[in-house]
């Protein structure tokens, strides 16, 4: 059990990837908090599997794109288990990835960029600043943010939303090098394609192909091979990595 | 729980016959949710521990507050006006800060106390007729022991029982007619009372060659410490010099660990061997912790004995003591206090620096 | 086998009386055995010693002494002589410190007396070393010559490897006769120094003795004070005073007692550059020998206003203590030392969460603590073995009215801060009684010479014999060849 008494929050992790994330970290005793926005039912439906597998879980509703929401969000939690171990910025602002009709560049408007930025590293920005005081005073703490292979590799180029993708790996490298010192770790996961998510729901059989083709793991990752690096980067397993980005996408970019 | 739903639990828990481990700590956990709901300093302690109730499945886990605390914080879960007696530990120095335990009923430290005296101290009898080495509770109402030494008195004393001392000193004469009219009797009698008033009474009693022969079924309870004097040295010396001067059996001098702090006693089964073994009924469960680590120590190493004790409802149920002690089966060894260390190197330690300070 | 500890030369070893010291750091147990001489056999050897201060060691310019210790040093130094693999191994053992801590401390410390550094020691005292060899012009004009004791009897403290090397030395730079005793503590160094020095030249080894006996008042003790010409002892201010209590008006004692050392932390050490490798420095001192030295830090003072808050230096130093647990891990502590890190705790833990601006940063298994507070009121002990408090100052120059009641325990602050400020604060703070100031992670590796509580290591254990100008002039009228 070896998040056994840590309280880990995952945002946005209802279901999807989060859930996944969720679940993994239950079944190794941690305490999770099911963060979601509006589906309660998806949220609780988690929680109770969380329980089945020997860990505990607690669901708060809070918006992560709302400063004030993620304060009491955090003020929640420490209400009630009176510290935080982990975080997984996971929760995004829903992004179309539709490979046929995606915005080409010239269609893409600098308020696209911006809303993607605002998008993607607002909430792990406020998240980060409410948080660090709380790792600080316990001189320890881990935070791990979602990316994406595709900056690495942009097989399709979604311009804005992966933009703001490489800005929350530049944004968690800094962030390493200055909270190391009070040994707080920031780790990035890059996951592929992951099927089946709300995000992945409609892409075509051909680029699941296009993709397969490249990988030499030869398959698409399921939200469950995502929850492993996570749990690696959370544990003391990987307790002197930070700073670093995990490509989990079947060797498909190799970093 | 609300408060009366903790006492009602609990008093049902100890007329309890047997109970079983899992239950002792169901109820432990509802006493610490209780306990940190309610007593507002406790809450602040655990919180820096990274505790609550919602972080601790065993009773083992729940923080233990430093016997210390009850000095410096008031550790209360009643409000100050439903507060029906204060004990206070004893200050050995006048304006020695003291410890308070509120207590706002007495009915679950009273119930604990029977409990436990009767199967302990008075297996084979219903009442037997005491001598009480200690002032009354009316004389002393903020001292535990004093209310300990009340309830034996009114629950388990017969006919004739009757207090030898007042705060202003022991009746000697009265004393010595009454144990010599036992002597004469063939009716057990038991004496109770401080450790240190047996020692002054034994000094006594050696100095003018005086022995009693109480009958058989006699028995001494003695508690307190001897204050001041090194503990585990003097135990054996102790022990066989009372049973001689009284021709009670080693086995029926029976001492008694308790604290101001706690609202349940431990007893031994008599003290034919030095240090005894002590153990509790089914209510109070002790650990022995590294001090600095806080981690039990290995069965059968030294460490400082944790106890948690559900009684306490009110306080705090989990101490910290300063007491040294080794877990054996079924009990533990009480083996005196952990005094501080002196600095071996060349750098000042607190214990001589507070010498020097107070002058 | 048991290994002998202890060293003398001229008692027969199967005579002695040998006491076996068990020792379980949680490196590995140990035992070894010290001698328990009797008052008989320590009184032949204290006339031994006496003699052969009087007849070989007075009559050797100190040149050729401070060759001798060299060369001794010299193969202590050297990792792979047997009597330094020999400390290596069972240091770690017999004091619980991480063997890596105690391969750099032994070769830190032993720099300290190589050949420069003893001429260092030399000069610091003395403006004309041959004075202890023979009668020097003196500045006031005559003649002096200074003779070191004929017997200087040391009483060392345990827990601090190697400390009574420093003593020891001193008294064979003066040649002085020496015999020291031991603490239960730290037997070791003492024993294997003085063997290496004997087989390097026996003649000086039949100056030097290393004896043991139970604490406290005792018969031996007795022996050694009144055979002794010069006392010098480590201790408690109890034990020092009941020593020199017992030490004949007519015989000189030396006293070193317990002492509180602090750091000073200036807002321009604080700029997001250069905070962490201050927290850094402030950390070795604080694991160096677990704060056993008297030189090692129970408190800092941290000043407000810089790109770092103190609190944040605070975390800092938290999270240093954590990563010095990888270099130098903690040695295990006996329940006295644990209780009185865990009452320490305790009480500041209390302090936490009663008064505000207050902190307390704690490993959860308990090898280090940090308690902070936004105000320095009372100055008292930390709870020792990698426990420190933190203080919040507005300007530096608040500290030393803070800490000007306990002068007599004040001895080494460790100051980072620039030059203007140090120079000041030096000023303030020698006023007050500090007699040391070094810079941050040195607070506990005193360089040679230095003057230990203020004294001199040479200079007070000599007395000085002048021939007055008078004298001179006088016998001038007495030569055969006078006009």
């Amino acid at each position: 059990m070896k998040f056994n008494k840590q309280i880990v929050l995952v945002t946005g992790s209802s279901r999807g990837i989060g859930a996944a994330i969720a679940k993994a970290f239950a079944a190794e005793g941690a305490t999770v908090i099911i963060n979601y926005i509006k589906n309660s039912a998806a949220a609780i439906e988690t929680a109770e599997k969380c329980k089945e597998l020997g860990g505990s879980a607690k669901i708060i509703q809070a918006d992560v794109s709302s400063g004030e929401q993620i304060q009491k969000l955090i003020d929640e939690i420490l209400q009630d288990f009176s510290k935080i171990d982990i975080l997984v910025n996971n929760a995004f602002k829903p992004y179309i990835f539709d490979s046929e009709n995606r915005k080409q560049f010239h269609e893409t408007s600098w308020n696209d960029y911006q809303e993607q930025l605002d998008g993607v590293l607002f909430s792990s920005y406020t998240l980060c600043q409410t948080i660090l005081p709380i790792f600080k005073k316990r001189t320890k703490g881990n935070i791990i943010n979602i990316a994406s292979d595709l900056v690495a590799r942009p097989t399709i180029p979604y311009h804005d939303y992966m933009t703001a993708k490489a800005a929350l790996i530049g944004f968690s490298r800094n962030l390493a090098m200055e909270v190391g010192q009070f040994g707080i770790r920031v780790n990035c996961v890059a996951p592929g394609l992951v099927y089946p998510t709300d995000g992945s729901m409609n892409t075509k059989e051909g680029l699941k192909e296009l993709i397969i083709n490249q990988t030499p793991l030869r398959r698409i990752a399921a939200p469950e091979d995502v929850a492993g690096p996570v749990l690696f980067l959370a544990s003391s397993w990987s307790g002197f990595i930070t700073g670093q980005t995990l490509y989990i996408d079947g060797g498909l970019v190799m970093r | 729980m609300n408060e009366k739903q903790v006492i009602d639990s609990l008093t049902k828990f100890i007329i309890r016959h047997k109970t079983r481990e899992d239950e002792f700590d169901t109820l432990a956990l509802q006493i610490f949710e209780y306990q940190f709901n309610n007593n507002l300093p406790y809450q602040r302690f655990c919180r820096q521990r990274e505790t609550t109730p919602k972080t601790v499945q065993s009773w083992k886990s729940i923080p233990a507050v430093p016997i210390n605390a009850y000095k410096s914080l008031t550790l209360s879960c009643c409000r100050p006006e439903d507060i029906k007696r204060t004990f206070m530990t004893s200050g050995t120095t006048g304006d020695e800060l003291r410890g308070k335990c509120h207590h706002p009923t007495l009915s679950v430290y009273d119930t604990s106390m029977i409990t436990a005296f009767k199967a302990r101290f008075m297996p084979d009898l219903k009442t037997i007729r005491m001598g009480i080495l200690f002032p009354t509770e009316n004389e002393m109402p903020n001292s535990s022991l004093a209310h300990y030494l009340a309830l034996a008195y009114s629950n388990f004393g017969s006919d004739g029982s009757q207090y030898f001392i007042t705060t202003e000193g022991v009746s000697l004469e009265k004393l010595f007619a009454e144990l010599e009219r036992a002597e004469k009797n063939s009716e057990p009698y038991a004496l109770l009372g401080a450790s240190y008033s047996f020692v002054h009474l034994i000094d006594q009693m050696e100095k003018s060659n005086q022995t009693i022969q109480l009958p058989k079924g006699s028995r001494i309870l003695d508690t307190g410490g001897f204050k001041g004097q090194s503990r585990e040295l003097d135990l054996d010396d102790f022990y066989e010099r009372l049973s001689e001067r009284f021709s009670v059996p080693r086995a029926s001098c029976v001492n008694m660990y308790g604290m101001t702090e706690l609202s349940t006693q431990f007893y031994d089964n008599g003290n034919q061997i030095c240090p005894s073994k002590k153990s509790g009924p089914h209510w109070i469960r002790s650990q022995v912790i590294n001090p600095a680590t806080g981690i039990p120590t290995p069965k059968g190493e030294r460490g400082i004995l944790v106890h948690c004790d559900l009684a306490h409802f009110n306080c705090v149920a989990t101490i910290q003591t300063e007491d040294i002690g080794i877990e054996i089966d079924n009990g533990f060894l009480l083996l005196g206090r952990a005094k501080g260390a002196e600095a071996k190197g060349c750098s000042m330690a607190v214990a001589e620096f507070l010498k020097i300070a107070q002058g | 086998m048991t290994l002998n500890l202890g060293y003398f030369q001229g008692i027969e070893s199967s005579t002695t009386e040998w006491k076996t010291l068990s020792f379980d750091r949680g490196r590995g147990a140990i035992e070894v055995a010290v001698p328990v001489l009797s008052e008989t056999q320590l009184k032949s050897l204290c006339t031994r010693v006496k003699k052969m201060s009087q007849t070989y060691l007075k009559t050797i310019p100190v040149s050729d002494l401070v060759n001798i210790i060299d060369t001794t040093i010299s193969s202590f130094l050297d990792r792979t002589n047997p009597y330094r693999q020999q400390a290596e191994d069972l240091l770690p053992r017999i004091t619980g410190y991480d063997p890596e801590m105690i391969r750099l401390g032994l070769t830190s410390y032993l720099k300290t007396f190589r050949k420069v550094e003893l001429n260092r020691f030399l000069s610091e005292d003395f403006s004309n070393p041959k004075i202890l060899d023979e009668f020097q012009p003196l500045p006031k004009g005559g003649l002096g010559r200074a003779y070191g004791p004929d017997l200087l009897f040391h009483i060392w403290a345990g827990n601090v490897p190697g400390l009574p090397i420093w003593s020891l030395v001193s008294g064979l730079l003066v040649k002085a006769g020496n015999i020291g005793k031991v603490s239960s503590a730290e037997p070791l160094m003492a024993s294997l120094f003085s063997k290496l020095l004997a087989e390097i030249d026996p003649k000086l080894g039949e100056c030097i003795a290393i004896v043991w006996w139970e604490g406290g008042q005792n018969k031996w003790e007795e022996v050694l004070l009144k055979q002794a010409d010069l006392v010098l002892a480590y201790g408690n201010n109890d034990t020092l005073r009941q020593i020199r209590n017992r030490t004949p008006i007519t015989t000189r004692c030396l006293t070193y007692g317990h002492k509180i050392s602090f750091g000073m932390i200036s807002r321009s050490a604080l700029d997001t550059g250069k905070s962490w490798t201050t927290a850094h420095q402030a950390a070795y001192d604080i694991v160096r020998y677990d704060q056993q030295g008297c030189y090692s830090p129970q408190i800092f003072f941290v000043e407000e206003g810089g790109a770092v808050s103190p609190e944040q230096f605070a975390q800092f130093l938290a999270r240093e203590l954590e990563n010095f647990e990888n270099k130098f891990p903690s040695r295990s502590l006996t329940i006295e030392e644990a209780s009185s890190v865990a009452s320490w705790r305790q009480s500041e833990e209390l302090k936490a969460f009663s008064e505000e601006k207050r902190a307390f940063l704690a490993d959860p298994n308990g090898r280090w603590s940090v308690s902070y507070s936004e105000t320095a009121g009372e100055i008292y002990p930390s709870g020792l073995n990698r426990t420190i408090q933190v203080f919040a100052v507005g300007s530096l120059r608040e500290v030393p009215s803070i800490v000007k009641p306990y002068k007599a325990f004040l001895q080494t602050v460790g100051i980072a801060a620039s030059p203007e400020e140090l120079i000041q604060l030096a000023s303030q703070l020698g006023a007050i009684g500090v007699t040391r100031i070094s810079a941050l992670e040195h607070m506990t590796t005193p360089e040679a010479g230095w003057h230990h509580d203020g004294r001199f290591n040479l200079l007070d254990l000599v007395t000085v014999t002048e021939v007055e100008r008078t004298a001179e002039t006088a016998a001038e009228a007495f030569s055969d060849y006078v006009d």
